[in-house]
Formats: C-alpha cells, sequence, structure tokens
C-alpha cells in the first residue's frame, strides 16, 4: 500500500467527522500556540531592548547598588557613592570619565507662566555632557543655578524651552530654586552616558548645589554628597580590565560604597553587554516557564488524540475487518491509524502557528514593541504536533493492526 | 444422484494425491474455539476443489460452514490439520503472505455485503489492488472493467449506501474478482437479497464458472446449492455426504 494511498484514505475518515478532529486536536493547538505566543514576544522584546541598548556605548560601566538574592534587581534610590568614591575611581587605569548620577524629588517646574508637574529630576556633572550634542546651547556649569533640558523636555513648555530662558524647580520640601536653561540636548543616541532609555522628558541639574543628600564619608571622616548611581567611562579598548578593577575597587572596603551600602546590597558593576545577557535570561526563563505549561497541554492533546483513535478504531472494526479480508497487512492498518493521529497533530500544529502569532501580536502591541518572528520555533511546533500525534496514535494503531478479521467481521 | 459418501472416503481423496490441479485441499482439518466451553466447529474435515469446480457447501446453522470458508480463505487457521490452497499450506504463511493470500489468491463475497462504507463502488472493487501495491491507474482501469461485467458501469461513483442490496453484492462479487483470484469463496451471497435479486447473483457465479474460475459456495437452500457440481453436505462440524449434482 503506497504512502499517497494511506494519506488520502486517512483525510477521508478524518474528513467524516470534521467537528470530531477539531475538538480533539484543540489540546494541541492551545500548546503549541502558547509556546509561539511566547517565543514572538521574548523575541520581540529581546530585539527591542537590544536594540535600545545597542545605541549606546559599549564602554560604560554602570555601578548602582542592589538586593543581593539572585536576580535581585538594581534599586536606583539607595545613595552609598561619596565624593571620595568618585576621585578613586577617576584615578583607575583605563578610566575616561566617572559620571554621578541622582534622583531629586521635586513637584513642579515652571516658565515664564506656565507651571508642569513633574515628580523627578536628575542630578548629575557637566562632565556627563562631554559627548553629547546639544541642540540648543551648552552644558550646565557644576555649582551654578542651570539646567539642561533634553529636546522632550524643553518640548513640554509651549514654545519649546530654549538656551537663556529662565526656570523654576519646585523642590519637594516646597522650596522654590530659579535656574538658566543652560542648553538643550539631544537624548537621542548614545551620548549621555545614561541607560538609554532617553525618549522621555529628562531634566538635568548640577548635582553641585542640588543635590542635598549628604553623609560622613566612613574613609575620610567628612561630610559628603552621595549619589545611588554612577557610570564610569572607561578607554574602549579595555573595558573589560576596567570593569573587573572598578567592581574590585567598590566591593572592597577600601570604597564607602560598600561601607555605605545597606545590609543585604551589594554593589554591582554592569556594561551593557551584562544588561543584554540578563534580559536574554529573563526571556529564556520565562519560554521555559511557558514552555512547561505547553507541554501540559501538549500531554493534554496528545490524550485526547489517543482516546478519539481508540474510539475510533472501535467504531471502525469492522472496516478493519473488511480490509484485512480483501488483503490488508498488519502495517497497512497500522500505518492508516498511524498517519490519522499524525495528521491531527500536524493540523494543530498548522493551526496553532498562526494563532500563537497572532497571540505574540496582541502581546507586542500591548507592550508597544515590534513585533519579531521566531520562525525557528515554528519548525519546532510542527514536528512538536506530528510527534505528539505520532506518539498519541502509536497505541491505537497497534490496537488497530491487530484487530482479528473473523471477530471484525462478526462485529456489529 | 448421491456418490462417495463418508468422510474416509473424501480424505482418501485428498491424501492418494490426485493430480496437482487441486486448488483446495483440506486434511484432517479440525477447529475448535476456547471460551466459556470449548466449541469444536469443525472436526477432522478434508475437503478437495479441483481447478475449476464449483462446490456447495450445505449444512445447518452452526454446522461449521463459515468456519470452513474462513480456514481457506486464509481468515483463521485451523487447530489441527492442514489448509493447503495451490500447494501451500497457508499455516506456514507468515501474517503479510496469509495477507497477500487473501488479497490475491482468494476472492470473497459476504452474506452482508461488507463494502467500506465511505468508499465508492469503483474505490471499494480496486480495494484489493490498493493493497496489492497496484498503481492507480490499473486500479481504476481494472475497477471500471469489473463494474461493467457486473453491470454496475454507471454507478462507479456511488457510496454503497445509494446502492440496492443486490446492485451491493454484485459490487462485493467485482471486488472479489478484481486480483484474478484463483479462487472465489462465497458465504451465503444470497443471504440478504430477494428471490429474484438472488437468482440474479446466482447467474453471476454460473458465469464465473463457466468462465473457469473455481468456486466455494456456502447456503443452506437447496434450490441454490443445486447450480454447483457438487454438495458437500456438513453437520456437527463434520461432512456427512458429498453429493454429486
Ligand atoms: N469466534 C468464535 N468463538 C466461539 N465459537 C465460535 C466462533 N466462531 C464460530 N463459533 C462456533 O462454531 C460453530 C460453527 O460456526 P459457523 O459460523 O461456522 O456456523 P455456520 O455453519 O456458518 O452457521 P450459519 O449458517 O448460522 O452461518 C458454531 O457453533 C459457532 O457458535
Ligand atoms: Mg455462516
Amino acid at each position: 500500500m503506497d504512502a499517497s494511498e494511506t494519506l488520502r484514505l486517512s483525510v477521508r475518515s478524518l474528513r467524516a467527522h470534521k467537528l470530531r478532529a477539531t475538538l480533539t486536536v484543540l489540546g494541541v493547538v492551545i500548546g503549541i500556540a502558547a509556546v509561539v505566543t511566547f517565543a514572538t514576544f521574548g523575541a520581540s522584546l529581546e530585539a527591542d531592548v537590544v536594540s535600545e541598548i545597542e545605541g549606546s556605548s559599549a564602554n560604560e560601566i554602570y555601578l548602582v547598588p542592589a538586593a543581593e538574592e539572585e536576580g535581585g534587581f538594581p534599586d536606583a534610590g539607595q545613595p552609598v557613592f561619596t565624593e571620595y568614591d568618585l576621585e578613586q575611581l577617576r584615578a583607575v587605569a583605563g578610566v575616561e570619565r566617572v559620571v554621578p548620577r541622582g534622583i531629586v524629588q521635586v513637584t513642579a517646574l515652571t516658565a515664564g507662566e506656565e507651571t508642569v508637574a513633574r515628580n523627578r529630576v536628575t542630578v548629575t556633572e557637566a562632565s556627563a555632557f562631554e559627548a553629547a550634542t546639544f541642540a540648543d546651547g551648552r552644558a550646565f556649569r557644576d555649582g551654578r543655578q542651570e539646567a539642561v533640558l533634553n529636546c522632550p523636555a524643553a518640548a513640554l513648555f509651549a514654545g519649546n524651552l530654549s538656551a537663556g530662558d529662565r526656570l523654576t524647580v519646585t523642590l519637594q520640601s516646597g522650596e522654590r530654586e530659579n535656574v538658566t536653561v543652560a542648553g538643550v540636548v539631544d537624548g537621542t543616541g548614545g551620548q549621555l552616558p545614561f541607560s538609554a532609555f532617553s525618549d522621555r522628558p529628562r531634566v538635568f541639574l548640577p548635582a553641585d548645589p542640588f543635590s542635598r543628600t549628604v553623609v560622613e564619608s566612613p574613609t575620610v571622616g567628612v561630610n559628603q554628597r552621595v549619589c545611588p548611581q554612577v557610570t564610569v567611562v572607561a578607554d574602549p579598548s579595555q573595558t573589560t580590565a576596567v570593569q573587573d578593577r572598578v567592581e574590585g575597587y567598590v566591593t572592597s572596603e577600601r570604597s564607602d560604597a560598600a561601607r555605605l551600602r545597606p545590609a543585604g546590597y551589594e554593589i554591582r558593576a554592569r556594561t551593557n553587554a551584562d544588561l543584554v545577557d540578563r534580559i536574554e535570561r529573563v526571556v529564556e526563563r520565562l519560554t521555559r516557564f511557558v514552555t512547561g505549561i505547553a507541554v501540559i497541554a501538549l500531554v493534554v492533546g496528545a490524550v485526547g488524540i489517543a482516546n478519539i483513535m481508540l474510539v475510533s478504531v472501535t467504531e471502525r472494526t469492522r472496516e478493519i475487518g473488511i480490509m484485512k479480508a480483501v488483503g490488508a497487512r498488519n502495517r497497512d492498518v497500522m500505518g492508516l491509524f498511524l498517519v490519522e493521529a499524525v495528521l491531527l497533530g500536524a493540523l494543530g500544529a498548522l493551526v496553532g502557528v498562526p494563532l500563537g502569532v497572532a497571540g505574540g501580536w496582541v502581546a507586542t502591541r500591548y507592550a508597544e514593541i515590534g513585533l519579531v518572528l521566531a520562525p525557528g520555533w515554528f519548525a519546532v511546533a510542527v514536528v512538536v504536533g506530528v510527534g505528539v500525534g505520532a506518539v498519541a496514535g502509536l497505541y491505537p494503531a497497534w490496537r488497530a493492526a491487530r484487530v482479528d478479521p473473523i471477530e471484525a467481521l462478526r462485529y456489529e | 444422484m448421491t456418490e462417495g459418501t463418508d468422510e474416509a472416503g473424501v480424505a482418501s481423496a485428498a491424501v492418494d494425491g490426485e493430480p496437482s490441479d487441486d486448488v483446495v485441499v483440506c486434511s484432517d482439518v479440525t477447529k475448535t474455539y476456547d471460551g466459556a466451553r470449548t466449541v469444536v466447529a469443525l472436526e477432522d474435515v478434508s475437503l478437495s476443489l479441483s481447478s475449476g469446480s464449483y462446490t456447495a457447501v450445505m449444512g445447518p446453522s452452526g454446522s461449521g460452514k463459515s468456519t470452513l470458508l474462513n480456514l481457506v480463505g486464509g481468515l483463521d487457521t485451523p487447530t489441527a490439520g492442514t489448509v493447503a490452497v495451490d500447494g501451500r499450506d497457508l499455516a506456514t504463511l507468515s501474517e503479510a503472505q496469509r495477507a497477500r493470500h487473501r488479497g490475491e489468491t482468494v476472492g470473497f463475497v459476504f452474506q452482508t455485503f461488507n463494502l467500506m462504507p465511505r468508499l465508492t463502488a469503483a474505490e471499494n472493487v480496486a480495494l484489493p489492488l490498493v493493497f496489492l501495491g497496484r498503481d492507480r491507474k490499473e486500479r481504476g482501469t481494472r475497477a471500471e472493467e469489473l463494474l461493467a461485467d457486473v453491470g454496475l458501469a454507471d454507478r462507479a461513483d456511488h457510496l454503497p449506501a445509494e446502492l440496492s442490496g443486490g446492485q451491493r453484492q454484485r459490487v462485493a462479487i467485482a471486488r472479489a474478482l478484481v486480483a484474478d483470484p484463483a479462487l472465489l469463496l462465497a458465504d451465503e451471497p444470497t443471504g440478504n437479497v430477494d428471490t429474484g435479486t438472488g437468482d440474479r447473483i446466482m447467474a453471476e457465479f454460473d458465469t464465473l464458472h463457466e468462465a473457469g474460475n473455481t468456486v466455494l459456495l456456502v447456503t443452506h437452500e437447496r434450490r441454490i446449492a443445486e447450480r454447483a457440481e457438487r454438495i458437500v453436505h456438513v453437520r456437527d462440524g463434520r461432512v456427512r455426504e458429498v453429493e454429486s449434482v
């Protein structure tokens, strides 16, 4: 019996029970759609984050305290780096620049008659803007009542703020500070040594005088400004070595940061490459979790197919007897039922893949990221669908092949 | 007119090793079924069918007629004794070889037609050729030929459910003949059709016999059995009498 004839007969018996076939493959469809949805979403998320990070430089090392437990996320609200630390870091070999960064809580920004509610501004040093492109003006000077805005922040005000405009910052304490806009920075691209999520409005003030968080440096014993985050810009030819040295410093008791860090926190030195790695690991873990769920759905699907195939063998006992009476071998009968089960599994995959892509598309729309397809997973899905069908069909097909033709022809 | 009489006589005919144009040789065949209680369906049956002969098996219900036919057709195997068809002991065949025997060497016609419900008349006729691995074109032309032979050329694309009982049985006969078997086995082929249709089906068998086919027919109707050259009477699993018509 040739393969095409086996296929034709199997398709025909499936078509005789369309609704039944549809309901049977539902489990497989759900399992495969789930995997493809998350594979698509994961691939899209990864592509989105990676492309954003890749926009900034590879030679920046971010220092930040983070909860010690595995996978603990950075906590940018813990000011631990003192001025002494910044000095020491600047002295590390291969370090080009050290840029502190902190947050100051505010309530509003006022320019002329216009007041805009804001809840935070970034405090840093003029060195942050060394490589930046200015749409207008220049960087602020440390120690002055000046500010730098990025383009989205300048656009918060009607008529766009520009260099020379006056800006009033209302601090959380109710105090008001008058500053002059020194410049408007073009925040796209990697010129700012901060994480590059810079399409949102940002207002930058000089840490001196606006950062009010002060502690006594445990090393030198005098009060100093502290900040929660530091970006170290390394000589591009030795980023990894610099990362090691910098990390060595901030994690040793020689640094104020290590001594000021709250219990349960550690100081981390991360590059963008580390960040990408980390996101990839998160996506991978997500995918593994969903695959686990999908495996359950697929097992349920396989049981469904096996069940319906067993019912089918019983229903068609007489037909099996007829086929055997006119010359069908056991393997012909086995092939027919096996192909039928495999078709059910493959059908599940063929429906599940587009459904999963649709699911992934919805998820990416919801997350406002671009859709990236993961075609490798489509192939996996089809192979899995076929495999589920084959495994589920094996026992029923064996039962069918074993049917005694005499009994079968007697069967009503 | 009654001839050779007891089972011993029949047995000797086979044991003597008559001219080898015997298509079927059953020697001391016994078939028992083990169930709640052991049923002896056939006991020490010996019977040979020469090529081109037309034999009817008669007997009351439960006497073992169908069992005998199934053994000759290779659907079942005897508990003791041997069934040889075309000189080959069916018990020595593998499962696949026995399947081939069913598809190629014998053609079955059953009381209940036994057509595949989802296949058209032509596809039903061609089914044995599918399992013999013949190509689609050959299957198509053979099925067409045989349907024309039984007068159903215009019903080739109909499903069994769309055919009358007599038409279904003619499709079954066409299917039995499609692989050009050495032996045609019919188990009550007229059992489910009216007398007129039954006569037409029997006329079909007459024609097949005249064309040189070897026919083994099971029936409990004397009127039908008398169309054969020879009537084998079976009772309680034993051959009681062989009658020449
Ligand atoms: N699979 C089986 N299991 C148990 N007993 C069986 C089986 N097949 C047949 N028999 C028994 O064997 C005996 C012969 O059965 P068989 O079908 O050959 O009778 P038959 O002569 O064809 O009868 P009928 O004219 O009613 O078709 C019967 O007593 C039957 O009950
Ligand atoms: Mg019977």
